[in-house]
């Protein structure tokens, strides 16, 4: 068996039309707030508060990948406190719902959430 | 007399040097009702793309020295649809081959046959009914969600099978056996094939399936798996119509050492290919557990992508 390490991201796996999903001239960067996670498949969502720039706050749903090897490798349900803050960059819903893919994630400190990784292009036009 | 006795000893050195460099097969242990044993979690990850680069031609294994320097090459993630924009990490869940234990393997490609290594073209009448049908498919693909892929309403992946191939992740596979039966379970998305082991192929009261109707052999140490049936829900690789009646798939697992299996496939279908296609991967056990993936219930994307369709025709004035 040859084990590798992480290498960086390579072309994603789409079992759904994110572009149909997502619109790839709404980007999103913002900070917020976990308040609720939610392990599941075919993918994971972490809702946010999020502090509007008017002071409001609002709830965003991030959607992200398969748990599954995220639970092998220890994270639990438990490894992602309410509360943490998280760094999301990543593009809104195309019905303009506070729903966002993140394409990426970070804690506070600037640290991947899951897996440190190598950093990738902004995708082209 | 003398060279009776040197023929002797040479003969004798040449078997013992015949048996010296040929090992013996792996003879795996029998289960209590007689049948090899195959059964255990393995993973069939990989960094060996599907189909061969056309560069390399009919090279089908590295040697030692170029399979050392490609251990560390990016992983060629085989996908329907590759999105290279709008989408998540897939790394920064862990998710890329690259991440995970890779099974060793030096091919240049899973698909062994044609001798290049990649998909035989459509027969002509074939590729014409698969364009009529993409360009028809394509006009409705947002319609319902019964107009999506079956993979994009957690039914079923193409890697799923028959036959089985590498996916990039969750990679599991269970193969569970018990008297007159193999179960090949795959993780993503929690389906499980019930083969029955028979002398004939079992009348399966011409219903069609999703995963076709299967049913097994032993041929030594092999399983060797044949499935007809499939639905015409599903179609197979590079054509957007189903496989005909006399579609086949062929599927042969042998165990080659107390955690591996070979796994080899051939696909054949007359009204689609004028010859058959098929490889191989190695399979091996794994630690990890298989773990759930429910799917449906979880999968908020599938409306979520029908709503931002309809925004979109919202947003160009067009309606359904």
């Amino acid at each position: 068996m040859v084990l590798l390490a992480a290498t960086g991201s390579t072309g994603a796996i789409a079992h759904h039309s994110f572009a149909a999903e997502f619109d790839i001239d709404k980007p999103v960067d913002f900070r917020g707030k976990v308040i609720k996670v939610e392990l599941i498949n075919p993918h994971s969502w972490i809702h946010l508060e999020v502090t509007a720039a008017d002071g409001s706050k609002e709830t965003w749903m991030i959607e992200g990948g398969s748990p599954n090897q995220l639970l092998r490798k220890g994270f639990t349900k438990n490894s992602l406190p309410i509360g943490t803050e998280l760094q999301v960059v990543g593009y809104q819903a195309r019905d303009g719902a506070k729903r966002a893919v993140g394409r990426t994630l970070k804690l506070a400190n600037g640290q991947s959430l899951f897996f440190e990784t190598t950093p990738i292009p902004e995708p082209s036009r | 007399m003398r060279r009776l006795a040197l023929l002797a000893t040479t003969l004798l050195s040449a078997a013992a040097a015949c048996f010296a460099a040929a090992p013996l097969p792996y003879q795996a242990p029998r289960t209590s009702w007689g049948d090899p044993v195959i059964e255990g979690v393995y993973t069939n990850n990989t960094n060996v793309p599907f189909e061969r680069p056309a560069k390399l031609g009919n090279k089908a294994v590295y040697t030692a020295a170029e399979y050392a320097k490609r251990r560390n090459a990016r992983a060629v993630v085989e996908t329907t649809t590759v999105v290279t924009d709008v989408h998540y990490e897939t790394a920064d869940f862990g998710l890329d081959p690259d991440q995970s234990a890779m099974v060793t393997n030096p091919r240049t490609s899973i698909l062994t046959q044609p001798a290049n290594g990649r998909m035989p073209p459509l027969r002509p009448d074939a590729k014409a009914r698969s364009d009529a049908a993409r360009a028809r498919q394509q006009e409705h693909a947002f319609d319902s969600a019964q107009d999506r892929p079956l993979q994009e309403r957690c039914l079923l992946w193409a890697h799923e099978g028959p036959p089985l191939r590498p996916v990039g992740y969750n990679t599991l596979v269970r193969i569970a056996q018990s008297p007159g039966f193999v179960v090949l379970m795959t993780e993503m998305v929690h389906d499980a094939r019930v083969i029955p082991i028979a002398k004939s192929r079992p009348d399966f009261g011409g219903l069609p399936r999703w995963q076709g109707n299967s049913w097994g052999h032993w041929e030594g140490q092999t399983l060797v798996i044949e499935t007809t049936g499939i639905s015409g829900k599903v179609n197979p690789r590079g054509s957007a119509v189903p496989m005909g009646p006399d579609g086949k798939v062929i599927e042969k697992i042998t165990p080659t050492g107390p955690k591996t299996v070979r796994y080899e496939f051939l696909v054949s279908d007359p009204t689609l290919w004028d010859v058959s296609w098929g490889g191989e991967f190695p399979m091996e056990i794994t630690d990890d557990p298989l773990l759930e993936y429910a799917c449906h219930e979880g999968n908020y994307g599938l409306p979520n992508t029908l709503r931002g369709v309809r925004e979109e025709e919202k947003a160009r004035g067009r309606t359904r």
